[in-house]
């Protein structure tokens, strides 16, 4: 728990210190405006929630990529990474630790949304279901830290981590559902976006925000919960085999 | 009760696969031994590419080996890492290793907790260490703002947090000044006096001389000798230099024809360096400068750079 902790502070030291890390967090209140004027404009407001929620996710998923996926290409980089492997402390716990707290700083966009929208355009989307909304968004955060741990370890062995960072992104915010609902999307993706825990995650947070009440809520948490406990476990494992190549390579990726 | 060396290495070799395929692999360390006691400043003296770096990687569990053993105070390198740990701080030398975005006093507290350093002490520590290595007024400063030199420093400091028993250093003074490279030899005496062992890898043949107690030197990845600095300056005693200024060109002639010199090298305003090859040639030059009404006359004991050229051969100059 302690190096947990304290892989958290660095996290926030190093936002304090550097941040460019949290630009995203700037160009949300970019995306909200977007989105409600389409919604306005075609006559749609009863779409704000959806047009709020969008960047809040855009946020949180794009920080997960570029934030918490650099998180050992930096360390490798500065040269930390082979002395956090030579002291005590457990990679994956350190990790986690970072990437959680990358996490949390993401939530933040989506309060920015909801504040852009009240002030610009004086809506306040109400949460009609709040104890259904902040579980489903703690669920989230949980899921999108065990996926983040994934995109960390992925990243620092491949040749080209920003254009798999730039090119992920678009696929991960449309089959998870970020603005339109998978149920709207074409068939033949329901599957793979079933796959996607962030799919099962926005459709609740609409739901948590929809006047009617929402529907399996215990079971789609599960989901949520479960898709991304399959990311912890790939995560933990990616991690163990960066450091297995590490300690028997002498290298950590392929850059 | 069985001794256990703080640090014991038996037949340890790494391999590292071919850069490109087909081409040749490359050992970094073929079958090295050796024992590092208790307290001892051993220096690791050799060329960049020697393989020291590789055996201090393995040392700090960051590498496995090929094959071989190594134990720090009896635990295992590879099968038993999680107890090495505690007992070793690792530190590179240049300018990566830190968050250079944080303070020093945020780095240092960070690794605090990496090395699992009881909460109570860990501002004590960190406060005592940032006195200790003259860092304590720009504690509050990012590291990126920092000279190397005080970088340097704050690696020292990072890899003392853990209190280690045995300290790994590995190029340290690499970046550091004059002053800054006097000072940390002064606190590689103290922490030897606090009963630590360290091992020091650096190619400055002064600084093994100046802070070791015992010296490996190594080419190749393989150790070639390892003595006290003073024997291995024994070695090349015979290769003792008489310097002088002022010696009359008949006498020049002389000297070379004496026993046991070597050459006489010319060097700039009418002075000379006469090399010898054989112990005891120093006397009979000396004497004979002497007899010459020679005076302005200095002898110089060889260097390590010298042991290292006479053991090594001129392949480890190219560094």
């Amino acid at each position: 728990m302690r190096v947990l902790l304290a892989a958290a502070r660095l996290q926030l030291a190093t936002f304090r210190r550097s941040p460019d890390d949290l630009m995203v967090l700037l160009t949300v209140p970019l995306f909200t405006p977007i989105f409600l004027v389409i919604a306005k404009h075609a006559g749609r407001l009863d779409l704000a929630p959806y047009a709020v929620l969008a960047p809040g996710i855009i946020a949180m998923l794009s920080m997960a990529l570029n934030t918490s996926g650099e998180i050992i290409e930096r360390d490798r980089w500065g040269g930390t990474f082979e002395l956090t492997l030579a002291t005590p402390a457990r990679l994956p716990v350190i990790v986690l630790g970072r990437v959680a707290t990358v996490t949390l700083a993401s939530l933040l966009g989506i309060a920015e949304s909801w504040l852009v929208a009240y002030l610009m355009f004086g809506i306040a989307v109400p949460v009609l279901h709040p104890g259904a909304f902040v579980l489903t968004l703690t669920a989230t955060a949980i899921a999108t830290a065990g996926t983040a741990v994934v995109f960390a370890a992925v990243f620092v062995w491949t040749r080209s981590a920003r254009t798999f960072q730039n090119s992920l992104s678009y696929p991960l915010l449309l089959l998870g559902g970020a603005l339109v609902p998978v149920a709207l999307l074409p068939e033949p993706l329901h599957p793979i976006s079933r796959a996607v825990y962030l799919s099962w995650a926005a459709d609740l947070l609409r739901a948590s925000l929809a006047p009617g009440p929402v529907s399996a809520l215990w079971p789609r948490l599960g989901i949520v919960v479960g898709l991304g406990a399959v990311g912890y476990v790939i995560g933990f494992a990616l991690l163990r085999w960066v450091i297995h190549r590490a300690r028997t390579t002498g290298k950590v990726g392929y850059a | 009760m069985r001794h256990v060396h703080p640090i014991s290495i038996r037949h340890l070799t790494r391999r590292f696969p071919p850069a490109r395929k087909g081409g040749p692999e490359r050992i970094a360390l073929d079958r090295v031994s050796l024992d590092i006691h208790a307290g001892e400043v051993h220096g690791l003296l050799g060329p960049n590419g020697a393989g020291k770096t590789t055996l201090c990687k393995i040392l700090s569990t960051v590498l496995l080996p090929t094959s071989g053993t190594a134990t720090i105070y009896g635990f295992d390198v590879v099968t038993q890492a999680r107890s090495v740990r505690p007992l070793i701080g690792l530190v590179f030398g240049g300018e990566r290793g830190l968050y250079s975005r944080l303070t020093a006093r945020q780095n240092l507290r960070y690794w605090a907790a990496l090395y699992r350093v009881p909460r109570r002490q860990v501002t004590d520590r960190v406060e005592t260490l940032l006195a200790r290595l003259g860092l304590a007024e720009r504690a509050h400063e990012r590291v990126e703002t920092w000279s190397r030199g005080m970088k340097q420093r704050l690696h020292l400091a990072r890899g003392l947090i853990g209190d280690p028993k045995v300290m790994i250093l590995d190029e340290p003074t690499a970046g550091m000044d004059p002053v800054a490279a006097r000072e940390f030899r002064g606190l590689v005496r103290e922490l030897r006096g606090e009963g630590r062992t360290l091992l020091i890898t650096t190619h400055d043949m002064a600084e093994a001389e100046a802070v070791c107690d015992r010296v490996t030197l190594i080419d190749g990845g393989r150790l070639l000798r390892t003595e006290d600095p003073r024997t291995i300056g024994r070695w090349v005693s015979a290769h003792e230099r008489v310097d002088a200024a002022d010696v009359p060109e008949p006498i020049l002639s002389n000297l070379e024809s004496l026993p046991g010199v070597a050459r006489v090298e010319r060097l700039s305003r009418g002075a000379v360096r006469i090399h010898t090859s054989v112990e005891g040639a120093t006397a009979t030059v000396l004497r004979t400068l002497l007899d010459a009404g020679v005076t302005r006359v200095a002898t110089t004991e060889p260097s390590l750079e010298e042991v290292y050229l006479h053991v090594v051969g001129n392949r480890g100059m190219r560094v």
